[in-house]
């Protein structure tokens, strides 16, 4: 039995070493070195076809796109669609929608399948965008910096420099847009109202970083981490075309019962109207976002505890702030021990 | 802490609702049902933590929170439920199928208790056979089965019924003498399972149960491995390509992952979802159904299978043995030649009897006539006046039966006419006299008289007769009417036929009046100078569809080969009128014969045909066999037994031939096993054959065998074709996860995704190709070859895999880089985005405009963009499924719409996206989302594509049959 198995052994690896290269005919693993040349040319001009003709549908494709503002957003939708910029409004809102004069919908149209598409899309523009109904509201996420590295968790000991070394690098990392220098170029908006643009130039508001008072990192380059009082910053995601109503605001308040000693700045959390709206990476060069920070104090007594504090946007009838499934939409909850 | 612990429960209770809550709209029930169970598992690993954490509020968790705190993926738990289920259920769906047409097989199992009369404490008693032990003397009577295999010690004309075990039509007689060296040949015993048809016989146990002679051949049968099937055999090849594929794709992506330093159990998860990807999970599922609806389909055509797999075997079969008696021939002996007045006429031997054309004007047959109704003992069972003459059972043995059905077909009411020529005397076969006599009342108005008819051996009657009758005249009996008699004997004989004298002579009045009293004992009558009337000769005639059946089996490539129990002389005559052995080719004996020389003058290379005995076998070395069976197109193999049927299956086999037996007997049984493909009778089939079998033939028709194998060549190709289906979008489902690790792009499909479509949209397409039809004449050319014309060849595989494949991937892929382009991530920025992506707590990721993205709004439009891709290869398979209608003529020549199921599978494609898209968009865990009407149309371009590209190709291979073109891309 085992001489058999041995024999075939050695049969099979013969056959190996022939397919691999079989000397009477010639053939490289199976083939013979024309039939290779032409294997491989054909599959050179195959795959060249492939890629030329994926890379052209490619570019029809953004053809089809607007530079300045995605042509559906499902998932971070403006609010209404009124009084934008014009050439922002083509494409935001649902009014926007029923301009489909794309390069790949005149490829389906030369093939008949014109009605179709353009039933289904009326059919489509007519009603709410897929998945929207319940998200007319879902707007816009908050985060929170020093970034979190793994989970929503700062721990730090006031003693030790080296342990909240990491976050004040962060926060001034983040803060460096909005320093005095790199804000000369920015103007000054009217407060208390949305600042809407015509274009074709949109500028952006300067954002006093003294509004974060204790939190600017300009007097305290510790940002408070030295004394047990470590600032956090807030901000809201950047949303094309968004418009809050009402006084919005973020309002944080601490989930232990034991520390209460939370502090928002600018004032109240307010967030101020003017920064609104955004007109998309293009056409707003400069765009700085409002910031809200957070200043948690600790007591002595109090180290070494384990604080939760919850942000959430308040004060807008259309911004939201709870989600089932998006815990950051408009809110974000995190903790922060400090150590001795 | 302690106060607070009654709210343990609480929370978990309420914790359990929300989840139900979140899921409401969840439209699959046992999806939540899984849910839950897995959560509750979960739940007692986390208890302990439940206990530490109380302050958190789990109640208030969702989904996500809840895997994120435990380190659970949800979504993986459903994969893993989900894949399990899979394994289970094609399990289970493979199982019950097979059961299904077993069950069918045993109901044909029943045994009937046998009760056997034994003489024990020298009394007669009735026990059931199996109480019976070596040594019992028994006692049989005609129409019982022997109850054990017994040695004869006194019998009154017995035959038995040996056609099971043997293959012999006739009755063979049974007395004490021992007249043969082979057991199964001699006289003095009687085998365990065969029916005494007439007499009596007492006899000796000499063995029982399993150790007789059919136990013995049962077990030898049972002792016969199960063969893998081709089709099995094919399949295990594929698998081992998609495996190989799949392996070694996901270990090079493995290595490649671990080297761009991503984590070890991450590398891990995209070895796992590679192989999902590669794994045509649906395959197994559609495999069993393609074959289980041809199973149906040849079961309306009489073809009972009851192997699923046998169904392919069929299509791949390149030798059948068959069985002589009961399937080439009809079982049942029946008149076939007839000699008188110097000639020989042919009758009708179909089945019906309906249509005989020889002369029947002539009154030597007027004569014969009478002698054939009246000297016979055969009678119809009462009560079947509305059977067909053909179909009447009948008491008396096969050559009486014949006879008297022949007459009833020619002459109308036999009964009648006995009535009216009341018989006097009688003197019954027996094998010392070898004749049959009678005499009879004439009923004829003008005197009446006796007539004396007599039938018999044919020299036995000769020698008793002096004058001979030709046209109805008498003539004396000289030499020359001597020798055409014998000519004719010799020539009925060569034809492997029973050939029967018959004689008369009517008795003197004035000798013999009407109150004389005949003695059989005394012989009170002439027993000498009669007058001889005609020959009349019986053959077992094979079936009317088996000739043509034989023809189109030729022409179809394959080789029959008749494997038989019966006399050579029999089996050639059979052979030659069924068209195994054709009309032109000669043995190497008739060339012998022809040339008048010695049989090892003869050139074999001349023969086409051969004739092998037995006993010829016997001797043989089982290369001899292989060089017979190599070398003669048309062999024909007699007196078998039934270990030599197994060494000639073996022999065949050898030869690389998938090999078919078909066969009716117990003898045949261990070949039916040994066979790639056994095939048994059904209506005539005995119970072990049926047992034995791959496929059950419920009409007894060869010509079924036909019908078979072009099924299973159909289902060979439509499987070739529903393979190239489903391997197709592998490529599509294998890229994103290929591109996903090495470019970074966000994932484009997921792994729940890609089961909805190998388990959803594309099972019933890939089952609709099963009822193709076929591209050309698949009868026509010759059966694959077992080790060559592979199921999956490596064209298949490249070309769906390199070429169509990776069409259908790049469509896809222009679905979702639409889909993330339009909602605000361009192509260039999706690069090596997956990190950030993917991290949970970067809620600010920015899009090419600018904006913010928290995890959860990236997820929904992860999950788009899977809804996207699965779009896109639905799209595309749409096409995929129509150019896969056929594999060289164009679609347009095969017709678009001939296969109506194809559309029912399309539809039902789409039918089944739309409602995962549509449906059940909101359920989180199947990662669909409503996706945007355009999108469906983006891959539209790429579909249309493909079609011309497969249509490109068919036409370079019409056009250049044996190009370059078409040996790398005719799959």
């Amino acid at each position: 039995m085992t001489k058999n198995e041995k024999k075939s052994l050695n049969q099979s690896l013969a056959e190996w070493k022939l397919f691999i290269y079989n000397p009477t005919t010639g053939e490289f693993l199976g083939r013979t070195a024309k039939s290779w040349g032409l294997i491989l040319l054909f599959y050179l001009v195959f795959y060249g076809f492939l890629a030329a003709l994926f890379s052209f549908t490619m570019w029809v494709m953004l053809q089809t796109l607007n530079d300045e503002v995605p042509k559906y957003r499902d998932q971070i939708p403006s609010p209404g669609s009124s009084s934008s910029p014009a050439s922002v409004s083509q494409v935001t809102g649902t009014t926007g929608m029923h301009h489909h004069t794309h390069l790949i919908f005149v490829f389906l149209e030369e093939m008949g399948f014109h009605y179709i598409g353009q039933a289904g899309l009326d059919l489509l523009t007519s009603s709410d965008p897929p998945a929207s109904a319940s998200q007319s509201a879902r707007i816009t996420g908050l985060m929170v910096f020093p970034k979190p590295v793994t989970a929503l968790e700062y721990t730090f000991s006031r003693s030790d420099p080296t342990s909240y070394a990491g976050y004040i690098e962060d926060l001034k990392k983040f803060l460096k847009p909005y320093t005095l220098e790199e804000q000369k170029n920015l103007t000054v908006c009217p407060d208390g109202a949305l600042f809407e643009q015509k274009g074709p130039v949109y500028v952006a508001c300067q954002f006093p970083i003294s509004l974060l008072q204790a939190c600017s990192g300009m007097n305290d380059p510790d940002f408070g981490y030295s004394q047990g009082n470590p600032c956090i910053l807030v901000k809201m995601n950047r949303i094309i075309g968004l418009k809050p109503e009402g006084v919005p605001r973020i309002d944080c308040v601490s989930k232990n019962e034991d520390i209460p000693n939370v502090a928002v700045y600018p004032h109240n959390g307010m967030i101020d109207l003017k920064y609104f709206p955004y007109y998309g990476k293009k056409l707003h060069v400069g765009y700085l976002q409002p910031l809200v920070a957070v200043q948690v104090s600790f007591a002595p007594n109090n180290t070494g505890k384990e604080v939760t504090v919850e942000c959430k946007i308040d004060g807008s009838a259309n911004l939201k702030s709870q989600d089932d499934r998006d815990k950051f939409l408009g809110r974000v909850m995190f903790k922060i021990t400090a150590r001795a | 802490m302690h106060q607070k612990t009654p709210e343990i429960y609480s929370v978990e209770l309420s914790g359990t609702k929300d989840i139900v809550k979140t899921d409401k709209g969840d439209g699959k029930e046992k999806y939540r049902g899984l849910k839950n169970n897995c959560l509750e598992l979960k739940k007692k690993n986390h208890k302990e933590e439940f206990q530490k954490e109380l302050h958190l509020d789990d109640h208030k968790l969702s989904n996500r929170e809840l895997e994120e705190k435990y380190g659970t993926d949800i979504i993986m738990v459903y994969l893993g439920c989900v894949l399990g289920l899979v394994v289970i259920l094609t399990g289970i769906f493979a199982y019950y199928q097979e059961a299904k047409s077993t069950n069918i097989m045993s109901s044909f199992n029943k045994m009937i208790p046998q009760q056997a009369l034994v003489i024990r404490d020298s009394e007669k008693k009735t026990i059931p056979s199996e109480q019976l032990v070596v040594g019992d003397i028994v006692e049989v009577k005609g129409g019982d089965q022997i109850p054990a295999d017994i040695r004869v010690l006194s019998s009154q004309g017995c035959r038995v019924d040996n056609s099971s075990l043997t293959g012999e039509s006739e009755p063979q007689p049974r007395s004490s003498e021992f007249t043969h060296e082979n057991p199964l040949e001699t006289k003095n015993i009687c085998f365990y399972s065969t029916t005494c048809l007439e007499g009596t016989v007492t006899g000796m146990v000499i063995n029982t149960g399993d150790r007789t002679i059919i136990g013995h051949i049962a077990s030898l049968a049972s002792g016969v491995g199960n063969e893998k099937t081709p089709i099995a055999i094919e399949i295990e090849h594929f698998v081992h390509i998609v495996a190989g594929v799949a392996v070694s794709i996901g270990i090079l992506f493995f290595i490649i992952a671990v080297s761009l330093k991503y984590q070890v159990l991450d590398s891990i998860i995209f070895l796992i979802g590679i192989i999902v990807a590669n794994v045509p999970e649906g395959l197994l599922a559609t495999v069993t159904v393609t074959l289980s609806l041809t199973a149906k389909r040849m079961a309306k055509k009489n073809c009972l299978v009851k192997n699923l797999e046998a169904v392919e075997t069929l299509g791949s079969t390149s030798i059948i043995c068959s069985d002589k008696t009961g399937t080439l021939t009809q079982n049942r002996m029946t008149v076939a030649h007839l000699w008188f007045d110097n000639q020989i006429f042919v009758a009708d031997t179909s089945e019906d009897h309906s249509n005989q054309v020889f002369d029947q004007s002539s009154r030597t047959w007027a004569s014969l006539s009478k002698i054939i109704t009246l000297c016979n003992r055969a009678e119809f069972k009462p009560g079947q006046e509305n059977v067909p003459i053909m179909k009447k059972a009948v008491i008396g043995d096969a050559s009486e039966t014949a006879l008297l059905k022949f007459s009833e077909v020619i002459l109308g009411d036999v009964m009648e006419i006995r009535k009216r020529n009341r018989k006097v005397a009688e003197i019954p076969f027996n094998s010392t006299n070898k004749f049959q006599l009678s005499i009879h009342e004439m009923d004829d108005p003008h005197g009446k008289r006796f007539l004396m008819v007599m039938k018999g051996a044919p020299e036995r009657i000769l020698e008793k007769c002096s004058t001979i009758m030709i046209n109805g005249e008498e003539h004396p009996l000289d030499k020359s009417t001597a020798k055409t008699f014998h000519t004719a004997y010799m020539e009925l004989g060569g034809l492997g036929e029973r050939v029967l004298g018959f004689c008369h002579l009517y008795l003197p009045a004035d000798e013999f009046p009407e109150t004389y009293s005949f003695d059989i004992d005394a012989m009170n009558f002439p027993t000498s100078n009669l007058c001889f009337v005609g020959l009349l000769s019986m053959i077992d005639p094979p079936r009317s569809t088996v000739p043509d059946a034989v023809t189109k089996c030729r022409s179809a490539g394959i080789k029959v080969i008749m494997v038989t129990g019966d006399h050579p002389i029999t089996a050639k005559a059979i052979a030659k009128s069924v068209g195994i052995i054709s009309a032109n080719s000669e043995t190497v004996e008739d060339i012998a014969h022809r040339l008048n020389i010695a049989v090892e003058q003869v050139n074999k290379r001349d023969a086409k045909a051969a004739v092998v005995t037995g006993m010829e076998l016997k001797d043989m070395s089982s290369e001899q066999l292989d060089e017979i069976l190599a070398n003669y197109q048309e062999i024909v193999f007699a007196r078998t037994s039934p270990q030599q049927k197994l060494i000639i299956v073996e022999g065949c086999q050898r030869q690389d031939a998938v090999v078919a037996v078909t066969g009716d007997g117990v003898n045949d049984s261990p070949a039916l096993k040994k066979a790639d493909i056994g095939i048994a009778m059904g209506i005539a089939g005995s119970d072990a054959a049926k047992n034995a079998a791959d496929m059950v033939l419920l009409d007894d028709n060869f010509a079924s065998i036909v019908t078979g194998v072009e099924e299973g060549r159909l289902i060979f190709d439509n499987l070739k074709k529903t393979i190239a289906y489903s391997l197709t979008k592998n490529i599509a489902e294998l890229c994103p996860f290929l591109i996903y690790i090495i470019v970074g792009l966000p994932l484009p499909i997921g792994t729940i995704t890609i089961l909805f479509i190998d388990l959803g949209t594309d099972i019933i397409p890939s089952i609709a190709l099963a009822y193709e039809k076929a591209e050309s004449d698949i009868m026509n050319r010759k059966p694959r070859h077992k080790n060559k014309d592979r199921l999956v060849n490596q064209p298949l595989a490249v070309y769906s895999y390199l070429h169509i494949g990776l069409m259908q991937a790049l469509g896809a892929f222009l679905v979702y880089f639409t889909v993330y382009a339009q909602e605000g991530f361009l192509p260039r920025t999706l690069i090596n985005l997956r990190v950030e992506w993917e991290k949970d707590y970067v809620n600010d990721l920015k899009d090419s405009y600018g904006q913010e993205w928290t995890r959860y709004q990236r997820e929904y439009l992860e999950w788009t963009g899977y809804t996207a891709f699965f779009v896109g290869i639905l799209v595309q398979q749409i096409a995929d499924l129509i150019i896969r209608k056929t594999r060289r003529n164009s679609i347009f020549q095969q017709g678009l719409f001939r296969n109506k199921v194809i559309w029912v599978g399309i539809t039902s494609q789409i039918i089944i996206g739309l409602i995962l898209s549509y449906g059940l968009g909101s359920v989180t865990a199947l990662s669909f989302t409503m996706l945007r009407a355009q999108y469906w149309f983006v891959a539209v371009p790429h579909a249309i594509l493909i079609w011309v590209y497969d249509e490109v190709r068919k036409l370079f291979i019409r056009l250049y049959p044996g190009s370059w073109w078409d040996k790398n891309m005719y799959y």
